[in-house]
């Protein structure tokens, strides 16, 4: 592989601001999504199809009992070992040489498994309509700017970043450059810590916490999920092996509903979408 | 700002107060974060725990309008603990200075009062002279009457217990503030204060400025890289506006606008020049400034032109404007990039003001709340209201060329990215072609009115399309008798023979250079201060009073704090900025130990007896306060002017029993008409929404996410309650004291639309600049339904 590229996120330098998701939707082309009110200075309570990056607000009580306001730039995490290209069909995801995961949209099929399988629940999918009235969707994330990264220009998020909380850089400097950090914070952040969870195989987006993971709602120790790695690793090479690749999106939607549905059982009982 | 932007690096403690730069003023945390990368603090005094609080390395709440409490506390604390620069203090400050026996101060009352106006006699607040006319000075600072001695004793009121009373702050906080930032009055460290609305947005606005001016001398922190007293600005080119005489009582420049006390140019010199300082030459530069504006048309036959300036007798402040709207005595009014319906005071009121005009002329980029204040939308019955207005579609920045002056004083020109979509025009040409056909409906006429249009002399180019490169050129200025460009301020004369239209830009386009706005060499010249990135004015000087850096010796106070310095081989002051100070006036030339030259006694004053309401800053509490003033028996400020009557409704705290403020978010800028118009910034912040606490949240029965109403003596709004830790109740003189605040950028255009918060501020100002007090008094919360 060619050298291996993170972007580091740094959240004790960041302030807040923003920028990072308007330079993003101005980058990607995404239409705001207007929101209810949600009670804290948080836009959106979770990424999206049409919201790749979401700035979180935490209030956080501390261990010494003095009041943190936490933020964090939280998008797709781009795993190195990735529940959703492992999932996916269609084989409509894939890594690229920087190390990001993009979707193909020429590929994607809108099947929703890799946005049930995502261990931090980064992708969504849209509905479009084509120019006949049909309807059809399509899973979204973040790209990690790889259009950008192509003609050697930072993540659009990062450029915007004025304080320097986020840098994109060799994953090796990167990781150094956070150890470094979060024994400079520790004094003030007793619990600092890297975010690089081992479950994923590591991951493309690297965060300097303050806290625990799950004080940021992140999970403390995410997996591939096991029926991911079956059906990538054991099932998927086999079928295609015996009924050729073209009708494996049939027989994906069979054994997927067997092994992933999880999380649409919950959409049920909520009687919703989650991204409304 | 006194210093700028990127030099913020350099500070060993940063005190930000009256100010959440975090959330307002994002770049400023680009240099914050690399002083305090670098060891140095962040401390952050504010109402509620802000984004900047939280990046901060120590946090205190204080309750709105207590500021002058709080750094009077300071102040007590730096002289107690003897944490001042005293050589600093001795000699590049009027501490030794002896007081006149005719000043005093009693329970809140400067001497020199009289009651029915309002207003101090400051003759009575002076030095005592010698024959020559010069300052007595106790140099020991020992003398009971030196201001040293009066300050000190002004401010043993001030005791930790006693503050602590008053802003609610736990003791415990407020020692550590003073500790962290106190500990910067050692030579070799340097610390700033950066301040923004929060500060000045008080009736007492002014003497918070003070207050933070006086704790940066005492602590020898003006003039020094990472020190400062820095006003973090809070409009890309408000820096500018002030700078161009946008304010009432400005010409440009900050020469004062003439009134009815300068009936003669004679007068005029007379009354506002002084004997000594750099200001002396202002005739030089208020005659170069009619000889701009007028031309041939200005002579000394004519005393240049001064008859033509209008010479008032009243305040004319935004306040005191829309008063008098009110009382239908303004004809009409031009708003140009300004929504009072939504950014006024009383904002309500300033909107049904607005219907008592003939006429109202809005430029704007969209069609704001105010030039629509007539609509059904707006609350308004539109066939009850005949005013006539007229929406002259304005080109954004974008569209257009010119300079903005940012906080740092950086005057940054800026080309045009794309052409201004439809009918919209650069102000710069709304204005122009406004000139061209009033010269033209003026042109037979003879009546007080035209006679100073007419007297104009406006030469920027034929056609509709002014040249902006003139427009430049003039306010650099000319030599008439070579026609050239003036090199600076240095070279305008009272004589009729310069012109230039802004004297404190001069020499930012000189004769043989370019346009020094457009400069962009971003090659660090040393210590920080980019010398070759756009001009910066006065002469393109970065730090101002640079001079106070060194000590009387022309020696920098420590290395770390060094910027300029005496080079006695060369005869000259050298370092990494333009000196202020005359550049070969050696240390032990007359005046050479003198940093200030702008003042009259070239040093900086710890006691400053030209204010309206004092020269020690004393507090008061707000005009709606749920307390009583614990310092003394007057409550508010007892100069400031006084709007009552159906017009200005004041809160009672047993009706109104909350202190409320009112703050800005990173989303939205102003009143919102840009941002609210703006769907990715609406998306970010799509509702009007109060920041109460838990606790009060809790006696309310309010939850997060509920409608509530909020209720002040003047109106009452709705809005959404976010419920946070954010804010704590305080206890004030031993009452719990509840506080809220909410963003003021709401209106009912655009896509983000909400309620305005300003229907519920006060019509009040600041003593002496007029600046309404938005940031304090007192409402009430209730859930809606």
């Amino acid at each position: 592989m060619a050298t291996e590229y993170v972007k580091l996120v740094d959240v004790t330098k960041c302030d807040g601001c923003r920028a990072c998701m308007v330079a993003c939707k101005n980058w990607n082309d995404l239409p705001a999504e207007p929101q209810d009110f949600l009670g804290t200075m948080q836009s959106h309570a979770n990424v999206s199809a049409d919201t790749w990056n979401v700035l979180t607000f935490v209030e956080h009580e501390n261990s010494k009992g003095g009041l943190d306001y936490l933020f964090r730039h939280s998008s797709c995490y781009h795993c190195v070992d990735a529940a959703c290209e492992k999932v996916c069909p269609e084989s409509a995801i894939s890594y690229t040489d920087f190390g990001s995961v993009v979707i193909d949209h020429d590929k994607c099929v809108g099947c929703g498994y890799c946005e049930q399988n995502c261990p931090f629940d980064v992708i969504s999918l849209k509905e479009y309509k084509d120019k006949n009235g049909k309807e059809y969707r399509k899973a979204n994330k973040c790209t990690m700017c790889t259009d950008r990264l192509e003609e050697g220009l930072q993540p659009a998020c990062v450029t915007t970043c004025h304080p320097g909380a986020m840098q994109f850089g060799e994953k090796e400097e990167m990781l150094q450059k956070a150890e470094k950090r979060v024994s400079e914070i520790k004094e003030r952040y007793p619990n600092a810590t890297i975010y690089n969870p081992a479950g994923v195989g590591g991951t493309h987006t690297i965060y300097v916490l303050a806290e625990k993971p799950s004080v940021y709602g992140m999970p403390e120790n995410p997996k591939v999920p096991t029926s991911a790695v079956l059906w990538k690793d054991y099932a998927q090479p086999i079928g295609k092996a015996m009924v050729g690749g073209v009708t494996m999106a049939l027989v994906g939607a069979f054994v997927a509903n067997k092994f992933f549905d999880k999380k649409g059982k919950e959409h049920e009982e909520d009687g919703g979408d989650r991204h409304e | 700002m006194t210093n700028h932007w990127s030099d913020i690096q350099h500070s060993d403690c940063a005190l930000i107060m009256g100010a959440n730069p975090a959330e307002n003023h994002p770049i400023s945390f680009r240099w914050l974060t690399k002083a305090q990368e670098k060891g140095g603090k962040i401390v952050s005094v504010d109402p509620r725990f802000t984004r900047t609080s939280a990046k901060a390395d120590v946090y205190a709440q204080l309750r709105s309008g207590t500021d002058i409490a709080f750094m009077g506390g300071m102040i007590k604390y730096a002289l107690d603990n003897e944490l001042y620069h005293k050589d600093y203090v001795v000699n590049y400050t009027n501490a030794s200075f002896i007081l006149k026996d005719t000043y005093e101060f009693n329970d809140g009352i400067f001497s020199g009062y009289d009651e029915p106006t309002r207003k101090y006699d400051k003759t009575q607040w002076a030095f005592e002279t010698d024959e020559e006319g010069n300052p007595v000075k106790d140099m020991t600072l020992k003398h009971p009457r030196s201001v040293f001695q009066m300050m000190k004793n002004h401010y043993s009121r001030y005791d930790a217990d006693t503050v602590c009373s008053v802003t609610g702050t736990p003791k415990e906080d407020f020692l550590k503030v003073c500790e962290a930032f106190c500990a910067t009055g050692a030579p070799d460290k340097a610390g700033t204060i950066l301040y923004a609305m929060g500060t000045t947005q008080h009736t007492v606005g002014t003497q918070n400025v003070r207050a933070f001016g006086m704790i940066q001398l005492l602590l020898g922190n003006m003039g020094l890289p990472g020190g400062g007293l820095n006003a973090m600005r809070g409009e890309s080119n408000v820096q500018g506006s002030t700078d161009f005489g946008l304010l009432y009582n400005n010409l440009t420049g900050y020469l004062g606008a003439p009134t009815m006390l300068h009936p003669t140019l004679e007068a005029y010199n007379e009354k506002e020049t002084p004997s000594a300082g750099y200001w002396s030459n202002k005739p030089k530069f208020l005659v170069s400034l009619l000889k701009a504006w007028y031309g041939p048309n200005a002579t000394k036959d004519n005393e240049f032109g001064y008859q033509y300036l209008p010479k008032g007798n009243k305040n004319y402040s935004h306040i005191n404007l829309f008063s008098a709207m009110y009382k239908g005595e303004l004809e009409g009014a031009f708003l140009f990039g300004t929504n009072p319906v939504v950014g006024g005071p009383n904002a309500g009121k300033e909107k049904e003001a607005l219907g008592n005009l003939k006429w109202l002329v809005a430029a704007d980029l969209w069609e704001t709340e105010s030039a629509s204040f007539w609509q059904k939308e707006a609350g308004s019955n539109p066939s009850a209201i005949s005013t006539e207005v007229f929406l002259l579609p304005a080109a954004s920045s974008y569209e257009k060329e010119g300079s903005v002056s940012n906080s740092s004083r950086w005057m940054q020109y800026r080309w045009q990215a794309i052409k201004p979509k439809g009918q919209s025009l650069a102000d710069l040409e709304i204005i122009h072609e406004m000139y061209l056909h009033l010269k033209d409906l003026y042109k037979n006429e003879k009546t007080p009115a035209a006679k100073p249009f007419n007297a104009l002399d406006w030469n920027f180019g034929k056609g509709n399309h002014p040249d902006i490169d003139l427009v430049c050129k003039e306010i650099n200025g000319y030599d008439l008798t070579t026609g050239k460009l003036v090199p600076g301020f240095g070279a305008l004369k009272d004589d009729g023979t310069t012109t230039s239209g802004n004297w404190i830009y001069s020499g930012f386009y000189p004769e043989e250079g370019n346009n020094r706005a457009k400069s962009r060499d971003n090659k660090d010249t040393g210590g920080g201060n980019y010398l070759n990135w756009s001009f910066a004015w006065p002469a393109n000087r970065r730090i101002l009073y640079n001079r106070a850096a060194a000590d009387l010796n022309g020696k920098p106070w420590s290395k770390k704090t060094a910027i300029i310095w005496w080079d006695a081989s060369q005869k000259k002051w050298v370092g990494n900025d333009v000196p202020d100070f005359v550049v070969d006036r050696a240390p032990t030339d007359p005046g050479g130990t003198n940093p200030y030259t702008m003042l009259k006694d070239g040093v900086a004053g710890l006691f400053a007896g030209n204010l309206n309401d004092g020269p020690f800053p004393e507090h008061y509490e707000p005009f709606e306060s749920p307390v009583a003033n614990a310092f003394s028996s007057q409550d508010s400020n007892p100069a400031i002017q006084l709007f009552d009557g159906e017009f200005n409704l004041k809160g009672d705290y047993k009706q109104f029993p909350i202190v409320a403020t009112t703050y800005r978010v990173s989303e939205h800028w102003q009143s919102g008409s840009m941002t609210r118009n703006q769907e990715w910034l609406s998306e970010l912040v799509g509702h009007m929404f109060v920041e109460i606490s838990e606790e009060l949240a809790k006696e309310k029965g309010i939850k997060n996410k509920d409608k509530v109403i909020v209720s002040s003596a003047r109106g009452e709004i709705e809005a959404y309650a976010m419920v946070t830790k954010r804010f704590k109740p305080y206890t004030i003189q031993g009452q719990k004291v509840h506080h809220i605040g909410m963003p003021w950028h709401f209106g009912y255009k655009g896509f983000a639309t909400g309620d305005t918060a300003n229907r519920l501020t006060p019509h009040i100002g600041d003593a002496n600049t007029t600046i309404p007090e938005y940031k304090a008094f007192l409402c009430n919360v209730r859930r809606a339904n």
